[in-house]
Formats: structure tokens, C-alpha cells, sequence
């Protein structure tokens, strides 16, 4: 066999079963190279098993609980940081499209807000009449439908308001803007 | 692992600090021994620690409890110590250096000459390790002070089994070269113990 594998079973500290183990002290018996570094691994092997135990210093636990907990602070200042830092950039960029919105729209706004005035106007004139009619209505159905029917009827109302209501303020915003 | 380690985990799965401290108190030694080995400073090796229990706390939920706590904490020092290596290129200080003299593990008895010869010895480990590339040396230090298999240390530093064959068949060569030499008349600090644990093995 070469003197290549003998080498290869001591670095790799191959199991040898007994013909090979015996093959390996004939040949370290010859090669003195071989039995150099045979010697020289055993010793490391014997020096690491046998070497100082190293422990840390005592209060390595207590030291721990202290750095611990400056990261879990450090790390909490930092996500507190990043939400005030989020909050105010939100509120600028929400100031800034107000203002924005309001510097461009000033021309219109007497007028917008006249407009609003006589909708509101309007619809309590409405609502009056349609008490006028409806409450003898309602006085009857009052007794023969259920409160909630009535609650949801009322959302529904409103819901279609609101949406008629922004459905128009966003049209004549778009006639302004055709007119300019 | 036992009932009480795993009622550990899961408390301090829930925040509860104090129940991971008796964790760090069961395994500080062989967390804090392979950062040393790795590393070769007291200091260096102590921030180690705290930095690797430090990380296991913070990534306790992604530990797989069917796992050994000790082999997971483990794997977190020696490649956090690796990545200390790699960045910080940090270099394994010689114990037989007298002006690295403050760098002396804890004393080790009250006998002075046993002092000597466990720094000596240390010394010399250190010495060895010190050639070595990162990954070789934490294959080393796993193999023979952890009794990690092929398999183990391949887990734990990311490579596969005939890599970590390789590195260690390396690790060995240039080790026992390293030996040789330090063995030679012309390597005093080293002489006399290399020749007390040659006289040792000898019966081997």
C-alpha cells in the first residue's frame, strides 16, 4: 500500500479494524515520517483533552440580565423613535395637502361654501315637509315594524346622502376645472 | 433534554428573562470555552458569550425544541465567533507572550506550578488553533472538545460532511507540522511541555 493512505487513515483518525491497525504499526515502524506525524496527532489530541477548563469569570449570568436588558431598551427606544418619526411625517404630509388643497381651491370657496349653506337650507325644508307627511305614517308603522328595520332604513338614507352629496361637490370641482 | 431546561425554554419563550438566565447559568461554560478557543482573548471571548445568549434569546421562537438547546446555543457562538473572525480579523494572542501575561484564565488552583503549567498548556493550544482559517478552527474545537461528529459540525457551520472531512483532515496537517516545529530544540517556551506530553502519550 502507498504511503499516501497511511497518511490519510492518521489525519483522518479513521477506525481501522485490526488487519489495517496492523498494517499501520508495520509501516510506522519504517517510515519515520509517518510515525512523526502519528505521534504528533495522538499529542494534540491528549494536550486538548487535557488542557485548562475555561470558564468565565463569576457573575456571567448577572452580566447578562444587565446587557440584555440595555438591548431590549435600546431596541424599544429605537421602535418608539421610528413611530414618531412615522407620525410626524404623516401629519406633515397631511398639512401639507390641506394646505395645498386650500391654497388652490381659495377662489371657489365663498361660493363652495354658499352652496353648502342652501343644500343644508334646503334639505331641512325637505325634512320638514316630509315630517308633515310622514310622521302620521310613521306614528302607524312605529307599531307594526321593528326598530331595526327602521335604524337600518335610516343608515341606508344617510349612506345615499353622503354619497349623492360627494358625488356632487366632485362634479362641479371637475366643471371648475373644465372652465379654468 | 430535562423537564426543567424545557420549562425554561418555554418560559422565556414568554418574555420571562429570569428563566433564561438559568439557561445562560447551565451553559455559559462551553459557550464561553469555544469563544475563547476561537478567539483567544478572556475579553473577547466573554463579549462572545453574552452576544451568542444574547442572540439565542432573541431567536428562541425559531428553536426547534426537538433540538438540544446546548448543540443550538453552541452553533450560535461558534458562528458568531467566526463572523467576530472574519470582520474584525482578530488575532489568537500566544499565552507564553509575557506582555499578553493579563490574559490569564481564571486561576486554575492555589498550586502556583500547576498554574504555570495549565497556562503553558493553554498557551500552546492556542498556539495551535491559531494557524488555523476560522471554519477549520471551529471544526476542531467542535470535534475535540464538544465530541461533535461529521454530521454535527457540518449542522452547525453550514457545510456538508465530506467539507468538514476535508477541513479537518487540513486542520490536522498543518497542526501537527505546527507541533513538530514547536517540538525542536529551538522552541523553548513549548519544549518542556511537549515533551512531558510526548513522554505521556508515548504509553498511548
Amino acid at each position: 500500500m502507498k504511503h499516501q493512505q497511511y497518511e490519510t487513515w492518521i489525519l483522518l483518525g479513521t477506525e481501522l479494524d485490526l488487519e489495517q491497525h496492523r498494517e499501520l504499526q508495520i509501516h510506522l515502524k519504517q517510515c519515520s515520517q509517518c510515525q512523526s506525524l502519528y505521534q504528533a496527532t495522538h499529542q494534540i489530541a491528549h494536550l486538548f483533552k487535557n488542557g485548562p477548563v475555561l470558564e468565565p469569570s463569576p457573575g456571567f449570568s448577572t452580566r447578562w440580565m444587565t446587557r440584555i436588558e440595555k438591548v431590549e431598551n435600546r431596541k424599544n427606544r429605537l421602535i418608539l423613535g421610528i413611530t414618531l418619526s412615522a407620525i410626524s411625517i404623516a401629519t406633515l404630509l397631511l398639512l401639507s395637502s390641506v394646505g395645498l388643497q386650500i391654497r388652490a381651491g381659495a377662489a371657489y370657496l365663498p361660493q363652495l361654501m354658499l352652496e353648502m349653506i342652501t343644500l343644508v337650507a334646503k334639505w331641512i325644508i325637505f325634512l320638514n315637509q316630509l315630517r308633515d307627511i310622514v310622521s302620521p305614517l310613521l306614528r302607524v308603522s312605529m307599531k307594526l315594524i321593528s326598530p331595526i328595520w327602521l335604524y337600518t332604513l335610516g343608515f341606508s338614507l344617510s349612506g345615499i346622502t353622503g354619497a349623492w352629496m360627494i358625488s356632487l361637490f366632485k362634479s362641479r370641482t371637475i366643471q371648475r376645472e373644465l372652465h379654468s | 433534554m430535562c423537564n426543567t431546561e424545557q420549562q425554561w425554554i418555554a418560559a422565556a419563550k414568554t418574555g420571562d428573562k429570569d428563566a433564561f438566565a438559568k439557561l445562560v447559568e447551565t451553559y455559559q461554560k462551553p459557550v464561553y470555552s469555544v469563544c475563547y478557543r476561537m478567539l483567544g482573548t478572556p475579553t473577547a471571548a466573554e463579549d462572545a458569550a453574552q452576544e451568542a445568549f444574547i442572540r439565542a434569546y432573541q431567536a428562541l421562537d425559531r428553536y426547534d425544541i426537538s433540538r438540544s438547546f446546548a448543540t443550538w446555543v453552541l452553533s450560535i457562538a461558534s458562528n458568531y465567533s467566526i463572523d467576530q473572525l472574519r470582520k474584525k480579523k482578530v488575532t489568537i494572542l500566544s499565552m507564553d507572550n509575557e506582555k499578553h501575561a493579563w490574559l490569564a484564565p481564571p486561576d486554575p488552583g492555589p498550586s502556583p506550578e500547576k498554574a504555570a503549567l495549565e497556562k503553558e498548556k493553554l498557551g500552546q493550544i492556542q498556539s495551535l488553533l491559531t494557524d488555523l482559517n476560522e471554519l477549520d478552527r471551529a471544526a476542531v474545537i467542535l470535534q475535540y472538545w464538544h465530541d461533535y461528529s461529521y454530521e454535527e459540525i457540518a449542522d452547525t457551520l453550514d457545510l456538508s460532511s465530506s467539507a468538514v472531512k476535508s477541513r479537518l483532515f487540513r486542520a490536522r496537517r498543518l497542526m501537527s507540522e505546527k507541533w513538530q516545529e514547536m517540538q525542536l530544540p529551538s522552541a523553548p517556551p513549548v519544549n518542556s511541555t511537549a515533551k512531558r506530553i510526548a513522554h505521556e502519550t508515548s504509553t498511548i
